[in-house]
């Protein structure tokens, strides 16, 4: 059996790194991730974990060494925080391309500038379409979880693609929650040893990450996407087996929360979930059919259980704890990726709107949460928009008032300037 | 919170919002020198708390690190017999109790902000809780000041391990910590002494924190 322990995000990961039985760890320190690090080198020091770890003089190093050490069969594990996530930018696309299911943890922090340790998913997003599983832990046993599922999945021969294990910085690194350690042996059941299709080896030479010609480019870019689509199978099935050996039965992609008869429901993904369901649970009891989505998983998105999720739904809101300057919509990059999900329904039966809040690793409160619900609900309580501009219910219809259309919040201004209300 | 130019008002329900049976602990230390006794009366006050089979998180404030020398630095922890719904509020937003590492924290630092009315302090001092309480600003709503002398009873331990969330190779409450947690439960019985007996390094030193903590009722 496992034992109970209140531990930090960074150590749970630490454990799961451990009980993996990772090969190689390649590391660079940056806050909130480097007690990952340190963590990991206690463990090795004290004889607990048997692992090379490499101290990289850079992150691009970092992922460099886990490339060269996945393709020689090892199983790898790095992380990284903010600016050393973008740092080694270059190397992902190697590491997905060669089809290496090195393990990445993100703690995230804002990007630069200005200099900031506090957390926003921004890091992780830049990298979202690197060819890598991409997806958020709400808690310190979540972090421990998921990374022994991105191993799992991962590794799959149908898969063979890295993983982002992401966490919010400090919310989620830093804080103590209870979690079960699983036993070991239940792990090694879930997770056999790596067993890599092809290995770098001088008796049976291969080329990885070679010069291709153009033509070549078309199938192995194919074969990428098809093994991102295959994801969301080997993903829903490893999570499946988890909850046979370990108990915990998580929703693969798409978490719902009060979700089956809401009209309003809010799409979220990773700490901030916990603040947002507090307040969803608080009008349920009020009488408000509001409910929540957690987003599990990014990449690959779950575009079908999300619009399944979402049928019935007048509307429908996206937090992003990210900045996308520019971007379509004005909000962030998941209340994009929602749109297309649901294609379409900004317009006509359903409203979709976008809040961004919580930058820089600024707490968003249940003020914000309960200020994003109000502004839903009133949007169900009005009817939809017609293309026309004309909504079909309620006094002021035919006015194309600025709010009628204003699809996309930031926070706190948009609620301190009474944006929302109409 | 209102609805601004349209005139309609979404107020905030606060009281919705009241975790009844919420205890919020803030510790205030100095970086660097003494800031593993605070991570240490937060984490062993959690820990004591987890053994009765209650919620807790601890932690501390990461915007007031990485820390410099003798800087006020700040770590937290909340206990409650129910989940935790504030769990990423990221400060206490109303301390139930405050607990000062180095005595003169107490001056010039806004120690008893937020303090939940009756709320208590605990000091590590060797001065009478009279001699503290003439620093502290009034009308703060404190209901209880509890002294130790902490330092009389334990030597303060240094480590550069169990920073930046990871753990602490050299254990937990060998030091101040042990004693003043000791206080703590002492004036407010947060957790069970026998609870935080089994989770420090000093269980003795956190006995002896809890039997020479001196009480000063100011409500």
């Amino acid at each position: 059996m496992g034992k109970k322990a209140l531990l930090t995000g960074v150590v749970a990961v630490a454990h799961a790194v451990k009980m993996a039985d990772v090969d190689v760890i390649a590391s660079y320190p940056i806050r909130p991730y480097t007690g990952v690090m340190s963590e990991l080198a206690r463990m090795i020091a004290d004889g607990e974990l048997d692992a090379e770890m490499i101290r990289a003089e850079g992150e691009h190093s970092q992922l460099s060494i886990a490339y060269g050490a996945s393709a020689a069969g090892a199983r790898t594990f790095v992380g990284s925080s903010g600016v050393g996530v973008t740092y080694a930018y270059e190397v992902y696309s190697p590491i997905s391309g060669a089809r290496l299911p090195v393990q990445m943890m993100i703690a995230d922090r804002t990007l630069d500038p200005p200099g900031d340790f506090g957390s926003e998913h921004t890091d992780a997003l830049c990298c979202r379409d690197q060819g890598w599983l991409m997806g958020w832990a709400e808690t310190p046993q979540e972090a421990l979880d998921m990374c022994l599922v991105y191993y799992r999945a991962g590794e799959d021969p149908q898969v063979s693609l890295p993983q982002y294990a992401c966490q919010d910085g400090y919310f989620v690194s830093h804080i103590t929650g209870e979690v079960a350690i699983p036993d070991p042996a239940q792990v090694r059941e879930f997770l056999p040893p790596f067993r890599p299709v092809r290995v770098l080896d001088p008796a049976k030479p291969i080329a990885v990450g070679p010069q291709i010609e153009p033509s070549m480019g078309p199938p192995l870019q194919y074969q990428r996407y098809l093994a991102m689509q295959e994801s969301r199978r080997v993903l829903t099935e490893a999570y499946e087996e988890f909850a046979g050996i370990f108990g915990r039965r998580y929703a693969p992609l798409v978490e719902a929360f009060l979700a089956d008869d809401a009209e309003v429901l809010l799409v979220t993904s990773g700490a901030h979930t916990a603040t947002a369901r507090n307040v969803v649970q608080k009008l349920r009891g009020l009488g408000e059919k509001i409910g929540l989505l957690k987003l599990r998983s990014i990449r690959p998105f779950p575009d079908r259980e999300l619009a399944a999720a979402c049928d019935g739904a007048k509307v429908v809101g996206v937090l992003d704890n990210d900045a996308a300057f520019g971007i379509s919509g004005g909000g962030g990059v998941l209340y994009t990726e929602v749109c297309t999900a649901l294609q379409g329904g900004g317009l006509g039966d359903r409203e979709l709107l976008g809040f961004v809040a919580g930058l820089g690793g600024e707490v968003i409160s249940r003020e914000e949460f309960y200020w994003m619900a109000q502004v839903m609900l009133d949007r169900a309580r009005r009817g939809p928009v017609a293309a026309s501009g004309k909504r079909e219910s309620g006094g002021d219809a035919g006015l194309m008032a600025r709010e009628n259309w204003k699809k996309t919040f930031w926070l706190p201004f948009d609620m301190e300037a009474g944006e929302g209300a109409a | 919170m209102s609805g601004g130019d349209r005139g309609v008002a979404w107020a905030f329900p606060r009281e919705l919002f009241e975790e009844k049976g919420l205890r919020q602990v803030t510790v205030w230390t100095r970086g660097v020198v003494l800031i593993k006794e605070a991570r240490d009366v937060v984490t062993a006050l959690a820990g004591a708390a987890a053994r009765e089979g209650k919620q807790s998180q601890a932690w501390e404030n990461y915007v007031d690190l990485p820390d410099r020398i003798n800087v006020p630095v700040k770590a937290y922890a909340r206990i409650s017999d129910r989940p935790i719904e504030s769990r990423y509020i990221y400060e206490n937003e109303a301390p139930d109790i405050v607990v000062v590492v180095e005595e003169s924290l107490v001056k010039g630092n806004p120690i008893l902000d937020g303090l939940r009315p009756g709320g208590t302090l605990v000091v590590n001092t060797r001065r009478r809780p009279e001699e503290i309480a003439r620093f502290l600003t009034p009308g703060s709503g404190l209901g209880l000041l509890a002294v130790v002398d902490a330092a009389g009873i334990a030597t303060t331990e240094k480590t550069l391990s169990g920073q930046e969330g990871a753990s602490d190779a050299s254990g937990i409450g060998g030091g101040w910590a042990a004693p003043l947690s000791g206080a703590v439960v002492r004036a407010c019985g947060l957790v069970g002494l026998p609870s935080l007996e089994a989770v420090v390094k000093a269980p003795e030193a956190a006995r002896i924190g809890y039997e020479r903590t001196i009480l000063l009722e100011l409500a």
